[in-house]
């Protein structure tokens, strides 16, 4: 496991009564870059799920950073999975209500921990490390915005500065460029590209152009299973495109959000 | 058939232009129902002399009492048939004493309504936590806690109050418990929704984090939360404060009381000056809680 972030052997994921994911074996190692690519439905985002411990594995074993997530792993466990995994998701997943420096504190509530946490205050040297990661993404004088107010690609930015300051080992991101335009898509991608230069990053990407900036690995998943797995170079434009070409001998499946289990606040 | 089958059912066979119609048919039907049967039973009157007694009413009411404060007479006197005089009365001093009770009153209305408002507001939140739906608590307590909220909010506040005044004696006591016991049920309305339109997402990115339950509480659920429950609790503290002044009525304390008093007495110069300070504090109460609601959005 020496230098492994990630090793998945024989994992399958349902939802539903249908199989959303179906890997053999998928090991990533510290300071890869991963692009996943593949269709709507594909499993991307499942996968990403899978390594967070939002989405359970029927079978199979799952190790990221060392945490055996296979079964169910205790809540306590997941939290600090998770403290160590920065994530970017396609739905700019920040807190609206809070202020954009808020937003970026909130990446070290793995550190800070107590009623700190619940006031929302943060130690002097959380404040100035945020003040540098907004300083770093271009936004430090958008600090006290409101997060609902801002646009899409600040908000993205917003969502690696927290990055930033919760120094992750691992950095999933989901589409972090789906809302943006190119412009901004091009400077985020750049953005995420630097925040991961001392950890791992997998990320999901549609526009092959932006493959350069964030992979050096190219992982296609067709139907939730892997399709290829090939460094950026060897990937061309005819593999993409038999990757996106729906597939007669297995039934496409349609486009559906995975069913997540129903959360409940009480159990 | 279940209820909600039910209800899709009845929806989807009057959706349509044709459904419509048939829907603003049996409106009118049942309008002209209502209508006719009064009418039928001889319920629809005026009574004998309409407008003479409007005319009379509205003189009255068009001299609040409160006037007499600066021209009422000083020196009204009694007297008895032969011309002796029985008593002289100060019309001023008299008005001044009426509008001390008045205050009096006003604050005791406010008193019922503040702290009859925040016993619901306490009331309901656990409830709506149990019924919100994007919460999934167990449906047992779910039901229990919607059934619970629905009963309270049917009730009428005068009838709460009734009931409670026999239990606790008269006074504010049994205001504030009516009060608290019927908004419980609008609370739990108005809170259940907040909670139901929380963005899962922002809870999402607080959870991404590793952070623990009471950190996704305090930085995510209670942020986007907490504006809508204030701005709830404004609304219905306002209507609370509306409410409370027909409380009196049934012995609760406040201005209900002397609305009850200047109306049986017929004192409508009385019953005027008592509107018209309900109005003035309902309107500033709005304001104020208009401004503050929409400096949270």
């Amino acid at each position: 496991m020496n230098g492994m972030v990630i090793s998945l052997q024989q994992v399958c994921c349902i939802a539903g009564g249908r199989s959303l994911l179906d890997v053999g074996t998928l090991n990533i190692c510290h300071g890869e870059r991963i692009a996943i690519v593949g269709h709507n439905g594909a499993g991307k985002s499942t996968l990403l799920r899978l390594l967070t411990g939002f989405m359970p594995a029927a079978h199979g074993r799952v190790d990221v950073l060392a945490h055996d997530l296979s079964g169910s792993p205790s809540p306590r466990e997941l939290r600090a999975l998770r403290r160590e995994v920065g994530q970017i998701h396609q739905g700019l997943h920040l807190v609206g209500r809070l202020s954009a420096l808020e937003n970026v504190l909130i990446g070290s509530l793995g550190r800070v921990t107590g009623w700190r946490s619940w006031v929302r205050h943060f130690p002097a040297d959380e404040v100035s490390a945020a003040e540098a990661a907004l300083h770093d993404v271009g936004l430090l004088a958008r600090a006290t915005t409101r997060a609902d107010k801002l646009s899409g690609g600040e908000r993205q930015k917003i969502a690696i500065a927290r990055l930033l300051v919760q120094r992750p080992k691992l950095i999933l991101a989901d589409e972090p460029t789906a809302a943006l335009d190119p412009a901004a898509a091009g400077e985020v991608c750049h953005l995420l590209a630097q925040a991961a230069s001392h950890a791992t990053l997998v990320t999901i990407v549609h526009n092959p152009s932006l493959l350069p900036l964030l992979a050096d690995r190219v992982i296609g998943l067709k139907s939730g299973r892997i399709a290829f797995d090939l460094p950026l170079s060897a990937v061309d434009d005819q593999k993409l495109t038999n990757l996106y070409r729906p597939d007669e001998t297995v039934p496409a499946v349609p486009w559906q959000l995975p069913d997540s289990p129903r959360r409940s606040a009480f159990s | 058939m279940s209820v909600h089958a039910l209800t899709n059912h009845f929806v989807n066979r009057f959706s349509g232009r044709l459904g419509f119609l048939g829907l603003t048919l049996i409106y009118a039907l049942l309008v002209a129902a209502c209508l006719g049967t009064l009418a039928r039973d001889d319920e629809l009157s005026l009574g004998r002399n309409p407008l003479a007694n409007l005319v009379k009413t509205a003189g009255e009411f068009a001299h609040p009492s409160f006037l007499d404060l600066w021209f009422g007479n000083p020196n009204l006197q009694y007297k008895s048939d032969d011309g002796t005089v029985l008593r002289v009365e100060n019309r001023q001093e008299v008005e001044a004493d009426y509008l001390a009770g008045l205050g009096r009153a006003t604050w005791t209305t406010i008193r019922i309504a503040t702290l009859g408002s925040l016993l619901g507001a306490l009331l309901a939140l656990p409830l709506a936590v149990l019924t919100a739906r994007n919460l999934a608590a167990p449906k047992p307590l779910a039901w229990l806690a919607k059934g619970v909220l629905d009963v309270a909010r049917s009730i009428h506040t005068l009838v709460f109050g009734l009931v409670l005044v026999g239990i606790v004696g008269l006074g504010p006591t049994a205001g504030i418990l009516a009060i608290g016991l019927h908004s419980m049920g609008t609370y739990g309305k108005l809170f259940a929704e907040a909670i139901e339109s929380l963005d899962m997402a922002a809870i999402d990115a607080v959870r991404s984090v590793g952070a623990t339950p009471d950190q996704v509480f305090f930085n995510a659920v209670w942020p986007s939360v907490l504006p809508q429950f204030v701005s709830s609790h404004l609304y219905v503290w306002e209507f609370n404060i509306r409410d409370s002044t027909i409380l009196g009525l049934i012995g609760a304390g406040g201005l209900g009381l002397l609305i009850t008093e200047a109306t049986s007495l017929f004192q409508w110069g009385r019953l005027s000056t008592v509107l018209i300070v309900i109005a003035l504090m309902v309107s500033a109460f709005d304001a104020v809680s208009r401004r503050i609601r929409q400096a949270l959005s």
